[in-house]
């Protein structure tokens, strides 16, 4: 209940915050490009676009690694790898963000400076710190639908003659798809409202990124940063930010809702009667 | 490689089996008359726990074999040894020889590929992929390397006239092979093994999930591919090993948690009708299991 | 009986299909394709099998790198009981962390305080009461929702409403509300799972028994869906204690002295790192800092999912030997 008092109460406060700013400066105005709090200008496109960029640097790199992590434990790793990289996996996803922010602004950066010059803050690392945060949400969820499909499909698969990998991608892959997609789904949820670990490899700059390694700026960060030293229709603007946030992630659960039942459904379809 | 013809005489009429002590002491260990498979001293472990001691039978040619005997005597196990399914538990060892046309299907260099395409198994449950008949019945031949979408069409047709289950569902290939009932899913798993032409077709407990009518459709079924094929059949169901096979093992563990041992192989009707040993007696007249 | 299979034999040989007429019509053309195929087949299955080994090795070498990294540059600073007992300094060399790390850990004892009733309770009430369908959607899409949503955004929410609006001020207890709130959700699944996971003939034995239903959940669910319950509450507050968007504007970045009360302003150590790289230039040694504290951080979290294990493994011990 308290949840549901709590969703309401947030969504609330959000909108009444950010009144302000949708009024000034209108609801076309908010989604433009130019950010100025002195001349008054809230357009967040650019933090939209950081946003968006670094949620998406990170499934692509994160994606492939954290998928092949949970078919490897599905179908190849013994039982004792299987505990050791089950157990690293839950721990990598107990690791707060804030170190990992840390981690990637003592090595990263100075990495990417040395080899690429400028800065070497930028989308680069903000999506390489958020792959590692990515990786233990699809690998698991992936992993547990993989699991979730019936042993019986990669018998019969087996029992006539195909190889493990064959039996996972024409049968076992495709039965567990539901889930895989939404394994990517919550992922990028994760991604797109990690605040510190990106805020501190970003930059920041109000500004479009040029390439992968100029400072720019996410929805979060911006939220983050300049929360402390706003008042008015800024803080307003930043509020209104947030709501957009809470609307994305929003939209994320309803999709991750409407696969799963896709998913319940096509297997109740096929309950067997005997 | 002997005939349909003769492996039939020596089902049906029992001719040539050797049914007597004697003659089994000869060496040979088991009575009947075309060795399709043969499992010698086969033994199997799932680490420290034994599940199967010291099978010695035969699987003859083109007829029906009924592996029988309480639950949890391993006769799915023995099966599944058949076609190597076993490798797949964790921990799993078979000691012993299985001779498929004279060759050691264990052997190191034996291609287990080749094995599971001549030897296919039908499941307890009925296990067709979550996805249309067509594709279901396709997947084998796909696997092989059939790519002609003409060659496909006709191997699935022909597969499923075998498996007698063409006429219902020809309207409907492109539909989810989950949506059939169960009896026709079994039906659609055997046409899946047979698509890949195997030679020995296993059966686990085809029907214990099916329903009398879909049962007997089934076992019509068997009685029509033991023409072409070698089955081996196993079941809980006495009446439906009485009724569907020509040969029968008698499978039982001696001890609470034991190995399973073959106490008795031999034509059916013999161990049915005259078993020679005391425990199958009992078990088949329900005194015990 | 036979005669139907040659009936089909028969009708096929007039076919021009180029395949042989018999049982075996096919089995040439699988046998002369499989072997390319299977060899295809084979390879991939090696490279397959080898390309996701390497993936899930990859995920250990970054956990132990991240872990590695932390605890050489920071292990050394953070050991020393001057660092992490001692005050900060406004200016100048060699500050310690004392207050930040007093405030995490009473931060997490108050969330977990406010939290674990709340949730556990909420996740029994949806796992064993639950009836109205309506009713349970609604709320398993209010905490799917919560659950998603970004923690700078429960920051700034928990900012407006519990600082400003309910006037707690900066403090540990509009944090702990913050952060309950936030983590709400998981205590509820976790309990809902480990409560679902308890077999239903415990309960049907009880309810046989004459029991009433909330004896029955009191008695016999609570206790065995107990281990599961105490594994994801200290889970939660290892996440918890590294949290750090959701308190910089609920809680605070620095204090000079440990908050004695759930009103009065603190300093998580992971909202602290923040203030460190944010402020850096104020103290000289920030980087320093920064690192021991990390160091110090990481091993308070790891060390509670090992607490948590341990924990979940000894009552599971001990319910074993009582049931």
């Amino acid at each position: 209940m308290i949840s549901v008092v709590a969703l309401f109460l947030m969504v609330f406060f959000l909108i009444r915050e950010s009144l302000p700013a949708w009024k000034e400066s209108g609801v076309a105005n908010v989604f433009t490009s130019e950010w100025n709090p002195d001349r008054g200008r809230y357009g967040i496109l650019i933090f939209l676009v950081g946003t968006l960029s670094v949620s998406v640097g990170a499934l692509f790199i994160g994606t492939p690694l954290a998928i092949a992590t949970a078919v490897y434990l599905h179908a190849y790793a013994g039982p004792s790898w299987k505990r050791v990289i089950g157990r690293g996996i839950e721990v990598l996803a107990g690791i707060p963000s804030i170190i990992l922010g840390w981690l990637g602004f003592t090595t990263l950066v100075p990495l990417f400076r040395r080899v690429a010059g400028g800065t070497g803050m930028g989308i680069l690392p903000s999506s390489v710190v958020l792959a590692v945060m990515i990786i233990p949400t699809v690998a698991s969820i992936a992993r547990d639908s993989l699991d979730a499909v019936p042993d019986t499909y990669a018998e019969a698969s087996l029992s006539m003659g195909a190889t493990r990998w064959q039996t996972l991608r024409r049968v076992v892959i495709p039965a567990a798809w539901p889930g895989i997609a939404m394994a990517v789904i919550l992922g990028l949820g994760r991604a797109l409202g990690e605040t510190m670990a990106v805020a501190m490899v970003i930059g920041p700059a109000t500004a479009f990124p040029r390439d992968l390694l100029t400072p720019t700026h996410t929805l979060t960060t911006k939220i983050m940063m300049e929360m402390g030293e706003s008042t008015g229709v800024h803080r307003s603007s930043l509020f209104a930010m947030a709501l957009i946030l809470l609307f994305l992630s929003m939209l994320l659960i309803w999709l991750v809702r409407w696969l799963s039942n896709r998913a319940t459904r096509d297997m109740s379809k096929g309950s067997y009667f005997c | 490689m002997a005939t349909s013809d003769e492996g039939l005489l020596g089902a049906r009429g029992g001719l040539r089996v050797a049914r007597t002590a004697e003659e089994r002491r000869d060496g040979d260990p088991s009575p009947v008359p075309d060795k399709k498979m043969e499992l010698v001293g086969l033994s199997l472990s799932y680490g420290e726990k034994k599940i199967l001691d010291d099978i010695n039978m035969a699987v003859p040619d083109r007829s029906i074999t009924a592996v029988i005997g309480p639950s949890g005597c391993g006769k799915s196990s023995l099966l599944r040894c058949l076609n190597r399914m076993n490798e797949l538990v964790d921990g799993a060892r078979v000691e012993g020889k299985v001779y498929l046309d004279g060759e050691d299907v264990y052997a190191p260099d034996y291609d287990v590929v080749s094995l599971r395409r001549k030897v296919g198994m039908v499941f307890q449950k009925p296990n067709p992929f979550p996805k249309s008949v067509y594709e279901n019945v396709a997947y084998g031949p796909r696997l092989y390397g059939v790519k002609d979408r003409k060659l496909l069409d006709r191997i699935v047709e022909e597969s499923l006239r075998r498996a007698a289950l063409w006429d219902e569902v020809k309207d409907k290939l492109d539909s989810s092979a989950l949506s059939l009932s169960g009896g026709q899913q079994q039906r659609l798993c055997i046409a899946r093994v047979l698509a890949v032409q195997p030679e020995v077709i296993l059966l686990d407990e085809p029907c214990s999930a099916l329903d009398p009518i879909s049962t007997q459709r089934i076992e019509d079924l068997l009685q029509e591919l033991k023409e072409s094929y070698t089955i081996v059949i196993v079941t809980h169901n006495m009446q439906q090993a009485a009724r569907v096979s020509d040969y029968t093992a008698f499978i039982t563990v001696e001890e609470q948690g034991g190995p399973g041992r073959l106490m008795e192989f031999g034509e059916t009707r013999e161990v049915f009708t005259n078993p020679k040993e005391k425990k199958t007696e009992d078990y088949i007249t329900g005194r015990f299991g | 009986m036979c005669k139907r299979q040659s009936v089909i034999s028969r009708e096929k040989t007039t076919s021009d299909d180029g395949l042989p007429v018999g049982e075996d019509r096919w089995r040439a053309v699988l046998e002369e394709k499989s072997a390319r195929a299977v060899a295809r087949a084979r390879r991939a299955d090696r490279v397959a099998g080898f390309t996701f080994k390497v993936a899930a090795a990859a995920c250990l070498v970054v956990l132990a790198f991240i872990v590695g990294m932390i605890l050489a540059r920071g292990l050394g600073t953070a050991v020393k009981p001057s660092f992490l007992l001692g005050k900060p300094r406004v200016m100048g060399e060699g500050g310690g962390i004392g207050p930040m790390v007093f405030s995490s850990l009473y931060l997490t004892l108050v969330t977990t305080l406010i939290l674990t009733p709340l949730g556990v309770g909420a996740g029994l009430y949806l796992a064993e009461y639950s009836r109205g369908k309506r009713l349970v959607g609604l709320l398993r899409w209010a905490s799917e929702s919560l659950s998603s949503i970004s923690s700078v955004v429960f920051g700034i929410f928990g900012m407006v409403f519990f600082v400003i609006y309910l006037r707690l001020g900066y403090s540990i207890l509009a944090g702990a509300l913050t952060l309950a709130l936030m983590n709400l959700p998981t205590v509820m699944r976790v309990t809902e799972e480990a409560v679902r996971a308890v077999p239903a003939s415990y309960r049907e034995a009880s309810l046989s028994l004459g029991a009433s239903r909330w004896e029955t959940t009191k008695r016999v669910v609570f206790p065995a869906a107990l281990p599961g319950i105490i594994t994801g509450v200290i889970l939660t507050m290892g996440r918890v204690m590294g949290e750090s968007a959701a308190l910089v504007y609920t809680v605070g970045v620095i204090v000079r002295k440990p908050p004695f009360s759930p009103l009065q302003p603190g300093a998580p150590m992971a909202a602290h790192i923040w203030y460190l790289y944010t402020e850096g230039g104020i103290v000289p040694d920030w980087m320093r800092i920064a690192s021991g504290e990390a160091a110090a951080l990481l091993v308070l979290v790891l060390l509670m999912n090992l607490f948590a294990r341990v924990i979940a493994s000894k009552i599971r011990k001990k319910m074993g030997i009582i049931g």
